[in-house]
């Protein structure tokens, strides 16, 4: 039980550090977006794995950041410190509202309501062109200020894609830390007991809604900033970021990497863009690959990559384990 | 001294996969809508540059390289163009890029370029904001017309109907559609004070339901229109305000300036086509008149033959001479690096089927104008033809 | 306002409706009896409008053979959708909607390249039937025959459909499963027939729907997740699961976004989504369904 854990979070973060040294340029920008829809895929899990929440909206908050960030620092010039945050607060406060009536329904009602403000926010940010851009969305979104940077030993040699690859790796490693300090904590195991069993939870006298908002309300947080991050490495904000597919994909990759493990989101999001980029260079029909994956993982691996790894070393070890007693 | 050999021996050692890899051809990045309603224009753009690509292969390519395009199907979604240009220049490795149908993609396209220092050449996107003062740097070009220059040569036309007091406008929602109907309504303002905006539609890029945009249109009974559907989006227009008796209440005084005379339009439109409006065309191909320049002639012909389609397409000029002009630009320069293509290139004049066309050495745009005419069936052609193509840029030309 | 402008606006509205409740029918309808949100009844509705196209072609585009293309759309999306149902999505009944939500998903991307695929990734069209070409005139409104045909074939499947629903002893069986699918099951009833056969109809509506809208609009890759948002809305505010509250969301759709486009332009494409955003927070089982836990 007091078995000290092992510091996962620290050691992929240190791992993944000299990416921009010994990695090429492609490799960084690859790695700049895998860090960033990990984010996003962790942050959805909150709900999807930990509290048993189906949210097929989630690409609502993760659009509402990238949007706030975009229209700070490119309509207002604010700086990054502070449009970034703006974006993880403004997420969060629609999540409040939205999440609000969410989680007064369960099961396919709670998917279905949250698709549809989705759905809204997505309507909005396709037809407000003053604010927005419309349908063309926000080009040109500056990247932060990281002339600070120079003077630091062997980070002012990379250029501006590297730095911003340091950049978002240090914000989405904090990010991950802090949704995992709060999966472990009280409050988390709280949201588990719900995922388990919605009616017991509730029996034993705790408020469940309460809770699942409140798990709401972080979990669109969390998908906001992943979204601020978003905009920035994409230079520009589109609606596209806010429509419902994409929605699907975060979910695929989060079911991919398997949702009953913290690391699965992870794992799903490596996987997903490594796979993308490996299977577009011989054909360009990804989707029809992407669909097949997902058949793949509905039919013979439910418990994704992790939980397929888990149930081939537990049968590993049951073999040896029978060898030995032979 | 010493010094200064080694680090001359050190960079030597350093340029050296960069001279191995210039043996390698010249890479030109080209996402453009090959799936959607408008891949009716951008599959003859990508036509047209592959045919430049081979043509200039085939007299021994630029500066003794090959010329190679990596053409993507961008959708004609400014985030899908974002990430294909993004990946062509980090993953391909591409040291040009060309291409971008809409004016939603290219200013997204054109950041891209700005920040990896990659010159990038526009053929269709017309909105004035890609290259006006905020937003131009110096790698951004464009071989094709504004939203200035067509809605002010849109303006002249309808300013000389007769019996026109009331004029209504329907645009696609997004830069495009709102700075060419804003240049349309500044310059009819100038021309014709006495005529009144009476409505305002703006269907969205894409929009497959036109009827409900049409009726409203309809019930405040505008003498004419101005309209800036094009591609996909005005053959769907088209089809469904006809059997509503669009056309017929306003006695076929229609301007369009999305290149509605295409063939690529006129040809899938085929008997549908409404004829008596106006519009306009980068090369109408099928001249139903004396004034078509013989390099034109001779160009077209090539076009119909490579696409193996008989006619050939309006559109492929537009991919054949942004690549002509990016092909130029490496030779004036005697290098493929951007930054003094983009030097060579800015006030370079080009030659093009139509005649040469300069790219401004201001905001480096061709401002390249387009042929106009109403539209009319003759026995001669199998299509609505353009009666008369006339070169407004803004004004008409005389031939 | 004129009457001739209200009534203008009014039957575009109409036609959009019906053509919607078509559509969206067939999503309730499963909806209602399987407790599957089937994001892939737009992609069926596009397969549909594909093969329309494809028929018109081998039998020419020449004279009616627009009606058996349109019927054989319906059929080959009807065998595709049982296919589907037999094959695949049965053994994800018993699990999480999760699961069946991504399976639907997994569709969308598999029919939409498939599509791709076969028919291309350009923009086809079908011309109207020479029957339904030309139209008539009301209150200063040209009416084509083709809309006018639409605005009737909504209806009157609608009604077909209904009274199979409410007076055939299958249309009580149906509404026995989706009451309770133990009970039916112990009862002896062959529930399994009854899903495919659901959603088989379903898909028959969808493919129907698609080959309908040939003549009007465009057939493009990508109107598959255009229509499954428009469909999802009109459910949502009619109520998921109710055929009649399909009926009427389709109605008010239609209407809110035809007079939209006329009263407030700018809000037209978000006037649909706040209304549906409005019934979710007041009634989230829709204006005409019923609750359902």
């Amino acid at each position: 039980m007091s078995a000290r854990r092992i510091p996962w979070t620290l050691l992929i973060f240190l791992a993944l550090l000299p990416l921009p040294w010994i990695g090429s340029r492609y490799q960084t920008f690859l790695g700049t977006e895998i860090a960033i829809d990990a984010l996003f895929a962790v942050s959805l899990n909150l709900l999807l794995g930990t509290t048993g929440l189906v949210s097929f909206g989630h690409v609502a908050y993760f659009g509402i950041g990238s949007y706030v960030c975009g229209i700070l620092m490119k309509t207002y010039g604010l700086p990054f410190v502070l449009a970034f945050p703006a974006a993880g607060l403004g997420a969060a406060l629609f999540a409040v509202v939205f999440g609000f009536f969410c989680v007064r329904l369960t099961k396919i009602y709670f998917a279905m309501l949250t698709l549809a403000f989705s759905q809204i926010v997505w309507a909005v940010c396709f037809k407000w062109n003053a604010v927005t851009g419309g349908d063309q969305g926000i080009a040109d979104v500056p990247f932060p200020n990281m002339h600070w940077m120079a003077s630091l030993p062997y980070v002012g040699d990379l250029n501006i894609n590297g730095r911003f690859y340091l950049l978002s790796l240090v914000l989405v490693a904090v990010c991950i830390a802090a949704i995992g300090q709060i999966t472990r904590s009280p409050f988390g195991r709280m949201l588990t007991a719900i995922r388990d069993n919605r009616e017991r939870a509730a029996f034993i006298g705790l408020n469940v809604r309460a809770y699942e908002l409140s798990v709401f309300v972080v979990a669109g947080g969390f998908a906001g900033l992943s979204g601020a991050l978003y905009g920035i490495f994409n230079r520009g904000v589109f609606p596209d970021y806010v429509f419902w597919p994409k929605s699907a994909e975060v979910m695929i990759m989060t079911i991919l990497g398997g949702m009953n493990y913290f690391w699965g989101p992870t794992v799903g999001a490596f996987v997903l863009v490594w796979l993308n980029q490996e299977i577009t260079n011989y054909t360009q029909y990804w989707p029809a690959v992407l669909g097949s994956i997902l058949l793949i993982l509905l039919f013979a691996l439910p418990g994704g990559i992790l939980g397929g790894l888990a149930r081939g070393g537990a049968a590993l070890r049951r073999l040896l384990a029978g060898r030995g007693d032979a | 001294m010493r010094l200064r050999h080694l680090l001359a021996a050190t960079a030597a050692a350093l340029l050296l996969p960069v001279a191995a890899l210039a043996k390698g051809p010249i890479k030109i990045g080209f996402p453009i809508p090959l799936s959607g309603p408008t891949a009716v224009y951008g599959v003859p753009i990508l036509k047209g540059a592959e045919l430049a690509v081979a043509d200039i292969n085939a007299h021994g390519g630029v500066l003794g390289r090959k010329l190679k395009l990596l053409p993507r199907d961008s959708k004609a979604n400014p985030a899908e163009a974002v990430r294909l240009a993004r990946e062509l220049i980090v993953k391909n490795g591409v040291q040009f890029l060309a291409g971008t149908l809409t004016s939603a993609e290219a200013p997204a396209v054109s950041t891209i370029a700005k920040e990896n220092h990659v010159v990038f050449v526009a053929p269709s996107a017309k909105t004035y904001e890609l290259t006006d003062p905020q937003n131009f740097h110096p790698y951004i070009f464009r071989t094709a017309s504004n939203t200035t220059i067509e809605g002010q040569a849109g303006a002249i036309i309808v300013a000389k109907w007769k019996n026109v007091h009331t004029v209504a406008t329907i645009a696609p929602d997004y830069a495009y559609g709102h700075d060419a109907i804003a240049a349309f309504v500044a310059e009819l303002h100038k021309l014709r004070p006495d005529i009144k905006i009476v409505d305002q539609e703006w269907p969205k890029l894409g929009q497959a339901n036109f009827t409900p945009f049409i009726t409203a249109q309809m019930a405040k009974h505008p003498d004419a229109v101005y309209c800036d559907e094009f591609a996909g989006d005005f053959i769907s227009f088209v089809k469904q305000a006809a059997p509503l008796g669009y056309f017929k209440a306003i006695h076929d005084r229609l301007a369009d300036g999305g290149e509605a005379g295409s063939i690529d339009v006129t040809r899938t439109l085929g008997k549908a086509y409404p004829l008596g409006i106006w519009t306009d065309a980068y090369d109408p191909v099928l001249w139903d008149g004396p004034n078509q320049p013989p390099a034109d002639k001779a160009f077209d012909a090539k076009v119909a033959k490579a696409l193996k389609i008989k006619y050939g397409s309006s559109w492929a000029i537009q991919g054949y001479v942004t690549i002509q002009a990016i092909a130029q630009g490496i030779r004036k320069a005697g290098t493929t690096n951007d930054t003094k293509v983009a030097k060579a290139m800015s006030g370079m004049t080009y030659t093009t089927p139509l005649g040469p066309r300069t790219f401004s050495a201001v905001n480096h745009d061709a401002n390249a104008g387009e042929y106009w005419g109403k539209m009319v069936r003759t026995p001669k052609f199998p299509y609505a033809v353009i009666s008369d193509p006339t070169y407004y840029n803004p004004e008409p030309a005389g031939h | 306002m004129t009457a001739s402008l209200l009534v203008g606006q009014f039957l575009s509205g109409l036609t959009t409706s019906m053509f919607l409740f078509l559509i969206a029918s067939g999503l309730s309808l499963v909806f209602g009896v399987m407790r599957v949100l089937n994001f892939a009844h737009g992609s069926f509705y596009m397969i549909g409008a594909y093969l329309a196209w494809q028929v018109v072609t081998w039998l020419h585009p020449v004279g009616e053979a627009f009606w058996p293309a349109a019927l054989a759309a319906g059929l080959g999306v009807a065998v595709l959708g049982a296919v589907v149902e037999r094959l695949l999505l049965r053994h994800l009944y018993g699990l999480d909607e999760l699961y069946q939500l991504l399976f639907t998903y997994a569709l969308v991307l598999i029919l939409g390249d498939a599509a791709k695929y076969l028919w291309g990734t350009g923009q086809l069209s079908v011309h109207r039937p020479p029957v339904l070409d030309g139209g008539f005139q009301l209150v200063g409104n040209t009416v084509p025959y083709y809309n006018l045909f639409i605005i009737a074939v909504g209806p009157a499947i609608a009604i077909t459909v209904g009274l199979v629903l409410s007076r055939t002893a299958a249309g009580r069986m149906l509404r026995a499963a989706s009451a309770d699918r133990e009970m039916l099951d112990a009862m002896g009833a062959n529930v399994g027939l009854i899903y495919t056969g659901m959603f088989a109809v379903s898909s028959f509506l969808a493919g129907l729907a698609g080959a309908l809208i040939t003549p009007m609009e465009s057939i493009v890759p990508g109107m598959d997740v255009q229509v499954i948002v428009q469909a999802f809305i009109v459910v949502v505010i009619g109520g998921l699961g109710s055929f009649w509250g399909t009926f009427w969301g389709a109605m008010i759709y239609g209407q809110v976004l035809s007079f939209g486009i006329l009263i407030l332009p700018e809000f037209s494409l978000f006037s649909v989504f706040a209304l549906m955003a409005v019934v979710l927070i007041v009634r989230p089982w829709g204006l005409f369904g019923r609750p359902i836990r």
